[in-house]
């Protein structure tokens, strides 16, 4: 399948003034600055097919956010070039957002002191979408987010999960060809979150619209993306399908143990046994429980579960499924390492 | 023509928006409004009083008449003409809000500039025609004549609305200045009274030294109140009606031009960070 986005070794640098402490600090910044430069993206390449849904994740910092301000036109990136459906964004930005739909969680595009429906209105008419395709459009978007119990209220007066799913709404009037969405679950509870990513996979599935989705949320990650790319200071760390993240890093396995007898923890020796390092191998003591959690390309699940019925009583066992945020630790503890 | 039409067709909305948030927040208006007219009244008092204790019937070439007129013709220029749509602009690029408008198929001045026309449109409607009523009943009662001038009033409509159009980009260059500032309530009240004072807002041009109303007589100053303030009085000759009309043109475009400079330079200077 074509690309719909792509970004070819991406970069932005900001300057920072750095400031020395107290009012002296403040005369020198005025006089002489001392500057530095931060590489807020440092050469990412990606690409993103047609009708996709990819996951942008990061941690806070990261760049994911100026990545997508770059793809969406806001930001003039310092080197590299994006390209979305063929078009460069910051080239006649304002034929080229009409293509595009964005959200940020944490900013609103709707205006604040109008309600609603008269949002929607103004956007009709920047956007010229005809008046039956109107009528279409909003009775979709409010079969698929809800709208119609808060749609005659400001939108100064909406809640959180209220806007945002307006938000959501807004960006999506005329019909775009790719969402941007930064952050489109923050600060909202888990039935708006459900809602919302119900939203997400309805549009991508009936309208075949292609989708980045940045967030911390793990849970929208694995309902969403079969493909997720992963930044870290700036720098792309992983590219692929999230099975492929699971797999790759996923070689950790956790086993609970309870025993009938919660001394008998002293007699398992696992470290001893299998000459593991902790960095293989961990050991968490809840007695009457333990929590085994090891690399399984060192060391067979088999052997472990054998040796622990072997040595001690198990009253019952329970094995811990690979959780991604695990995985995203180990991927950054390996970067902060190299 | 469809090209024009679209074009009022994108930006109409806007200055619906703007009207339903002047009436949101009509309480503010008339406050405002009223406030601005009580301290016109002070000024006529105030002038009165130049005039009792004078020894002639005018002063400086004006006569009491010529003052109440154009106390508060200048008052009404400067209240349409005021301009603070594009205020926030430099606030927006500092704490990154402007990201929002750049999502949008639309030209930032001009999302600024219909918004504005809402409000400054339901202004109008309520004040520009008590306030001139009133002031020409007030000549025909002093004068006992009919002095309204039929052609001048429509030079000094063409007049307000240049002097509103550089108001608007003048503005829009200074709330570039947030960049520096941070905050521009200290700066704006400064601004607002030496623009008061330079655009003759507060004392007419023709009272100051005739070396210092020749100056400011051609900076934008005069272009933005004292131009269509004087056309409205017919103190101006057709020939220096044309010049005085030629020249606001010249100062809309600078500001245009400068406005739009700036914009360049600070959007690709734009460093949205974080949210």
């Amino acid at each position: 399948m074509e690309n719909m986005i792509i970004a070819d070794n991406l970069r932005k640098e900001f300057k920072k003034v750095i400031k020395e402490p107290g009012l002296k600090g403040s005369l020198k910044a005025l006089f002489k600055p001392e500057k530095q430069i931060v590489k807020a993206v440092d050469g990412i390449s990606f690409s993103v097919r047609r009708g996709e849904i990819l996951g942008f994740l990061g941690p806070n910092g990261a760049g994911k956010s100026t990545v997508i301000k770059m793809l969406t036109g806001i930001l003039v990136p310092t080197a590299g070039e994006c390209r979305i459906n063929g078009r460069i964004p910051q080239k006649d930005r304002k034929s080229y957002v009409r293509e595009i739909g964005v959200v940020f969680g944490q900013r609103t595009q709707l205006w604040w002191d109008l309600a609603l429906r008269e949002t929607y209105a103004v956007l009709k008419e920047i956007y010229e979408v005809p008046d039956d395709r109107y009528r279409e459009r909003m009775a979709f978007l409010n079969e698929v987010l809800e709208l119609d119990s808060f749609i005659t209220s400001p939108v100064r007066t909406l809640s959180l999960g209220q806007r945002m799913r307006a938000d959501i709404a807004a960006s999506l009037l005329h019909s775009p060809k790719v969402l941007f969405l930064d952050e489109p679950t923050i600060g909202l509870d888990v039935v708006v979150k459900e809602n919302i990513r119900n939203a997400i996979r309805t549009i991508n599935e009936q309208e075949g619209t292609t989708v980045i989705l940045t967030t911390h949320d793990l849970s929208d990650i694995e309902l969403l993306c079969e493909r997720i790319v992963m930044i870290d200071k700036g720098k792309k760390v992983f590219d692929g399908a999230l099975s492929a993240l699971k797999h790759d890093y996923g070689a950790i396995r956790t086993f609970l143990f309870e025993l009938y007898h919660a001394d008998d923890i002293e007699r398992l020796c696992y470290h001893e046994r299998f000459r593991l390092s902790d960095d293989e191998l961990t050991i968490d003591d809840r007695r009457p429980h333990i929590a085994v959690k090891f690399n399984a390309d060192r060391v067979s699940t088999e052997d472990i579960v054998a040796y622990t019925l072997s040595t001690v009583h198990v009253k019952d066992m329970e094995i811990r499924d690979v959780e991604i945020e695990e995985i995203i630790r180990r991927i950054y503890r390996r970067e902060v390492e190299v | 023509m469809t090209a024009i039409r679209r074009f009022f067709r994108t930006y109409r909305p806007f200055t619906r928006a703007g009207m339903q948030e002047l009436v949101a927040y009509r309480a503010n208006f008339i406050c405002f409004l009223i406030g601005e007219i009580m301290s016109c009244f002070i000024m006529y008092f105030v002038w009165k009083a130049v005039f009792l204790s004078s020894d002639g019937e005018t002063f400086m070439g004006f006569t009491m008449e010529d003052m109440v007129v154009y106390l508060f013709i200048s008052f009404l220029t400067g209240y349409l003409t005021y301009s603070d749509g594009a205020f926030a602009v430099g606030e927006e690029i500092v704490d990154g809000s402007i990201a929002m408008r750049m999502i949008k198929p639309c030209s930032f001045d001009m999302c600024f500039l219909f918004h504005e026309l809402g409000s400054r449109i339901v202004s109008a409607a309520m004040i520009f025609v008590p306030i001139t009523a009133g002031v020409e009943v007030y000549r025909w009662y002093i004068t006992g004549a009919v002095q309204f001038r039929p052609l001048n009033f429509l030079f000094y409509i063409l007049s307000l609305l240049l002097a509103y159009m550089i108001s608007f980009y003048f503005n829009v260059c200074y709330g570039f200045l947030a960049f520096f500032f941070k905050n521009l309530w200290g700066t704006g009240l400064m601004k607002e009274t030496i623009v008061d004072f330079l655009s003759g807002a507060t004392i007419p041009l023709a009272f100051m030294p005739a070396g210092l109303a020749a100056v400011l007589n051609v900076l934008p100053f005069a272009s933005l109140s004292y131009t269509p303030v004087m056309i409205y009085m017919g103190m101006y000759s057709g020939r220096e009606i044309a010049w005085r009309m030629a020249l606001q043109a010249v100062w809309m475009l600078l500001m245009l031009l400068l406005s739009k400079l700036i914009w360049r330079q600070a959007v690709s200077h734009l460093c949205v960070q974080g949210g």
